[in-house]
């Protein structure tokens, strides 16, 4: 909201400074956006007297003039053919910046000398007039600066209005809020309306069909208007207010919703049939054309001003093209109604119609003061047209405003401030606001609250009135004591705190965290080959690369990916913690939504070649990573790897298994699709659900073993088998036949011979150990040789 | 001097000569141990004179014994004195082949997001203080996030918070603020919780990203007071931010709070003073504050939404942008590197 500050003082004698005026304002809850002055870019503008003008001797259009600049004479070339000599003209001296930047040099116009250029309204930016030079008041002193002489207004205060306060969309609401933050006197505009014979309300008759959506509508007859230049001083103020003069009509209801909130609409009287106003609503595909000549379908929903045949206006969203005030117009019906909000709201957003008018309805306007602002709105019509008010009003109120009264408890007030104040501030608080006051139950008051502040609906509005005056950075700071029960007291791990476990384990394995947006593109789930099905989309994306949920933890780490290779970076080892999106007919809000880990590898193992050298990662890294985690970090069960086929988006695939579950995969990106992100290495991918872990740990409890008290004894085997039999494979088999004294076995290398594709040979070391006694060697040479055997039968491998 | 005892204190001497002249000719242990052998064992030159002793008279054997001693010992400071020079300079090249400025072989060094730290440091003042975490749906019906928060379809609130749609009941949460309602749904006060996540809205610039993290907080209790809110703002904001920096609560309007305020801060970059080196100040615009919360006393229809009696409870709610901090904290400038995700980014927050 832009609040000039001479048309502020109109209202309200504030002489002080005005960023303390601002900042006032903005502990008051008026939030101070910013202070502009709107005729910045003409401020160094002066008046010019032409003294002579004489023809340019070398050019026909020209004229070489003296022009009195104050200071100085100047010798001015002007080419506009309405120059004369006596003219008071606004002139840009040598050294003037132009509003459109350009500076004003001194030069030579087929040989004369201009120092200086006289303008017309167009050149600065104050009108679309370009006929000729701007002629000014001949009472105006040459020298003089043009915003001077012309009360232009400097200081536009830009205020953030929040959605409570409509009554501060006007000055006038600004007004009642200076002059209470500064306790200064609040002076109404005087009204001077000359009536002149007739009876509006029998040249028009106002129905209203439903109350609810329109309480009041009011209409004013001017009739004989003439299409006038618009005063300097009307359209400067709408100026400095952001609104271009459009006609001399039209300015004054601009002007009257500028000033005190209400807007109003002026149709040609000429162009209404029947003699009547009909408000109602309009019907399912109906057509109609806004006065910006755009044909809209209508709904039911839509609330219309009809006239006795068709409809002419969307009610509080904008006019009609077959009734619209046009230059030939001589009378014209004033409208000032309150619409229903909620109405007018539906309307101008599903047209995407947002006007000055339909987000002051929107948000409330004032039914008491809406005939003063008509009439007000009929006085400066009739003053700036030459027209005549015709007398009395066409009116329906269905719905007169009733004053709404609230309780208000001081000591309960008190008490959710955190304040200790006298009664008396709080009377004095709403007595400025212009509220009413009754404290005759002194522990109860009555309070009613004034048409203009619809935001005081409750007696905990009244509060905030109090809290706010007093100012709330005022209220002291206490630490408050937060009460617990005993139960909540003893309550398990939160999903927060076992997350942020998680992401420490993250950090703490090597891994940078990463977090990416939630949504996708469609497309980049169809590319990793993932189901149409069950995905949750959003209506009204940014863009069709955010469009769906992710149901999948790749395509963010996948673009973290791509982003990271296109910045050269080439060591890429994130993790991610974050939801997996998939609708859910039976969950209340459609969506269930599943925690995971993504890990993503891609690169070198490690940053620097030396020491390390320079392989890239492998799929024993990302195995590492998750048997680090799983068995490692949260201690659950060894975790089994069990190669998965025709995954989706990754291969080899490896489904990771804790006593049967599946709890995540492992894998390598498709080549295909890793080509997509970039990449030209390997992409290893770990998806982990970690609503799975979680119940898991929730299961899982710690227990101590016992150190065993004898020595160890250990057997190393290589085992020489085809490279289609699994290491695991292997290590069951030594495990389900060692017998009591086996202990462990573990794999310590594997060899390839060279040529050879078929076999391999893998390395185990057997721990023995009896947890009584310590082994003979001829006992854990025999256990040994009956494991070998056994192991020899139940695979085909030898030693 | 009898002529015997003089040649064999001569050859003594000539012996213990011979020795200080081998000087330098051991230059390693093994070499030394070989000139030990040759002067000092049992075949070696100090025996094979002492083997002239037996001719001497009686008379002479003391004087020739005590000088038979002193050469032994002279020898075997002598051959110990170089061991420990050979000792010192085999220390001395190994120490100068020993390269101290090699790369050191370093684990793989992790981090956490920043947001995940800012977060996490916010959490841990308000869990200090007693609240609790709650967590909930991203995606959210309309009665969660607008409805029970006192929002009603068409009303203009609505309009602060560009909303991102799946349908026309269900909304991706434009807030953490329907977890109060979850929240209290779930249990009798008193409540006190606190809920980060992720955030959605309709919205993409130079300062807005469609995604972002804030923090809920919630209080409710018999007589909690503005005065309680502000005392547990004050107090994290301290924690982050530094114990002078300045809090300043601005009245405000949110559809579920009443009164409502936004919290500035004094200026993290200008201190308040709004010019930095005579310019003005570009985090806090000149004004010397940013806006960093948003907060208020818990509306009664919010609590009659859940059931609650306003009569009787009263409470606070608070809900803060948490990139909105990571940023002031630690002066990254542009809100889209947060999810680009680019690792030399990354790698800077631990």
């Amino acid at each position: 909201m832009l609040v000039s500050l001479n048309w502020l003082r109109e209202f309200v004698p504030y002489e002080g400074d005005i960023q303390v005026l601002g900042d006032k304002l903005t502990m008051l809850g008026l939030e101070l956006e910013g202070i502009d002055d709107p005729f910045e870019n003409i401020k160094d503008l002066v008046i010019g007297h032409v003294v002579e003008c004489d023809p340019h001797p070398e050019a026909d259009k020209l004229s070489v003039c003296t022009v009195d600049v104050g200071d100085e004479m100047v010798s001015i070339v002007c080419g506009a053919p309405n120059i004369a000599k006596g003219q008071k003209v606004p002139v840009a001296k040598v050294g003037t910046i132009m509003p459109d930047g350009m500076k004003i040099k001194k030069a030579k116009l087929r040989g004369v000398q201009s120092l200086g250029m006289i303008c017309s309204e167009r050149e600065l930016g104050l009108s679309e007039d370009h006929e000729g030079i701007w002629v000014l008041d001949d009472s105006f002193q040459p020298g003089a600066k043009l915003v001077d002489v012309l009360n232009l207004e400097r200081v536009v205060f830009d205020f953030d209005i929040t959605p409570n306060r409509a009554d501060c969309l006007s000055i006038l609401g600004f007004a009642r809020e200076t002059a209470l933050a500064f306790d200064l006197p609040l002076t109404m505009p005087e009204l001077n309306l000359v009536e002149s014979g007739g009876n509006a309300a029998d040249d028009i008759r106002i129905v209203i069909d439903d109350a609810d959506l329109c309480p009041l509508y009011n209409a004013r007859i001017i009739r004989d208007v003439e299409t006038r230049k618009v005063p300097d001083w009307m359209r400067f103020k709408l100026l400095a207010q952001g609104q271009r003069s459009i006609s001399n009509i039209v300015d004054c209801t601009n002007y009257l919703m500028f000033e005190l909130g209400q807007p109003l609409h002026s149709f040609d009287l000429d162009l209404i049939e029947g003699a009547t106003i009909r408000v109602a609503p309009a019907t399912d595909g109906m057509k109609f054309t806004t006065l910006d000549d755009i044909e809209r379908t209508l709904t039911a929903n839509d609330l219309l001003i009809w006239d006795g045949k068709k409809p002419v206006a969307l009610a509080g969203v904008m006019g009609g093209a077959n009734s619209e005030m046009h230059s030939g117009s001589r009378n014209v019906l004033l409208e000032s109604a309150v619409f229903r909000p909620g109405s007018v709201r539906k309307t101008a957003r599903r047209l995407s119609l947002p006007s000055d008018a339909s987000y002051r309805f929107e948000r409330g306007v004032d039914q008491v003061m809406s005939r003063f602002c008509m009439d007000r709105a009929a006085q400066l019509m009739a003053e700036t047209s030459g027209g005549t008010v015709v007398s009395g009003v066409a009116s329906a109120e269905p719905l007169p405003w009733k004053n709404r009264t609230h309780g208000y408890r001081h000591d309960r007030c008190m008490r959710l401030l955190g304040l200790d104040l006298e009664p008396d501030f709080a009377k004095k608080v709403f007595t400025l606001e212009g509220c009413g006051v009754d404290d005759t139950d002194p522990t109860n008051w009555l309070v009613s609250s004034p048409s203009h502040r619809l935001d005081l609906e409750r007696e905990v509005d009244l509060y905030e009135e109090v809290g706010r005056v007093y100012g709330l950075d005022r209220i002291p700071t206490v630490l408050p004591r937060v009460a617990k029960s005993l139960d909540g007291a003893v309550a398990a791990e939160t999903e927060y705190g076992f997350l942020k476990r998680i992401k420490t384990w993250g950090a703490g394995a090597g891994l940078n965290e990463a977090i990416n947006y939630s949504f996708v593109g469609d497309e980049d789930l169809d590319r990793l080959n993932l189901p149409a099905e069950g995905r949750v989309f959003i209506a009204n994306p940014l863009s069709e690369e955010q469009n769906v949920m992710r149901t999948d933890i790749a395509p963010g780490l996948l673009k973290t990916l791509k982003h990271n290779l296109a910045q050269g970076n080439n060591h890429v080892r994130v993790f991610e913690v974050a939801k997996k999106f998939v609708t859910d007919s039976e969950s209340d809000t459609a969506t269930k939504e599943q925690n995971c880990l993504g890990i993503l590898l891609y690169g070198p193992r490690h940053d620097s070649d030396w020491p390390w050298g320079s392989e890239d990662v492998d799929y024993l890294d990302v195995k590492g990573l998750v048997e680090h985690l799983l068995s490692d970090t949260l201690k659950l069960s060894e975790p089994e790897f069990v190669l998965t086929r025709d995954h989706a988006y990754l291969e080899p695939c490896v489904a990771v298994k804790i006593d049967g579950d599946v709890v995540g995969i492992v894998g390598k990106v498709k080549a295909d699709i890793a080509n997509f992100y970039h990449a030209k290495k390997d992409a290893w991918l770990v998806d982990m659900d970690l609503a799975i872990v979680r119940d898991m740990l929730a299961a899982h409890t710690i227990k101590f073993e016992e150190l065993p008290k004898f020595p160890p004894s250990r057997r190393d085997v290589t085992v020489i088998g085809p490279v289609t039999v699994q290491a695991q494979d292997i290590l069951r088999a030594i495990e389900g036949t060692g017998g009591k004294i086996l202990e462990s076995v573990e794999l310590v290398a594997e060899f390839v011979p060279e040529g050879q594709d078929e076999e391999r040979n893998l390395s185990f070391r057997l721990t023995y150990r009896s947890p009584t006694k310590t082994l003979k060697d001829t006992q854990v040479d025999k256990e040994h040789k009956k494991v070998l055997a056994a192991l020899e039968k139940a695979l085909p491998v030898r030693f | 001097m009898n002529k015997d005892l003089k040649s064999f204190l001569e050859g003594l001497d000539s012996l213990a000569h011979d020795c200080e002249s081998r000087k330098g000719q051991a230059c390693s242990l093994e070499e030394l141990d070989e000139l030990r052998i040759e002067f000092l064992g049992r075949k070696g030159k100090l025996a094979q004179s002492m083997g002239q002793l037996g001719r001497l008279d009686n008379t002479d054997k003391p004087a020739a014994g005590k000088k038979a001693n002193e050469v032994k010992q002279l020898i075997t400071e002598l051959l110990d004195s170089w061991q420990v020079e050979i000792n010192a300079a085999k220390t001395d090249m190994a120490l100068s082949t020993f390269d101290p400025s090699m790369p050191g072989r370093k684990p793989w060094v992790g981090t956490l997001h920043p947001v995940t730290l800012v977060m996490d440091e916010i959490c841990d003042v308000l869990t200090g203080l007693g609240f609790e975490y709650a967590s909930g749906p991203e995606v959210e019906n309309d009665w969660h996030n607008f409805e029970a928060l006192n929002m009603p379809p068409e009303h203009p609130a609505r309009d602060m918070q560009d909303t991102l749609y799946v349908s026309d009941k269900i909304v991706l949460r434009t807030h953490t603020s329907g977890m109060q309602i979850r929240s209290m749904l779930k249990q009798e006060p008193p409540v006190a919780v606190i809920c980060p996540g992720k955030v959605y809205r309709r919205d993409s610039d130079l300062t807005h990203t469609p995604m972002f993290h804030q923090i809920e907080g919630l209080l409710v209790d018999r007589n909690v007071s503005m005065a309680d809110l502000r005392g547990t703002l004050t107090a994290f904001v301290r924690q982050i931010f530094g114990a002078k920096t300045e809090v300043r609560f601005r009245p405000s309007f949110f559809p579920f709070t009443e009164p409502s305020a936004e919290v500035d801060i004094s200026c993290v970059l200008c201190g308040g003073k709004g010019e930095v080196a005579g310019s003005t100040c570009r985090v806090c615009k000149g004004t010397g504050w940013v806006e960093i919360l948003g907060c208020g006393m818990v509306d009664p229809n919010v609590f009659t939404a859940v059931g609650y009696d306003p009569e009787v409870y009263s409470g606070f709610a608070f809900g803060l942008g948490v990139e909105r901090v990571a940023m002031l904290k630690y002066g990254i400038g542009d809100l889209r590197m947060f999810f680009e995700n680019d690792v030399r980014f990354l790698e800077q927050f631990s």
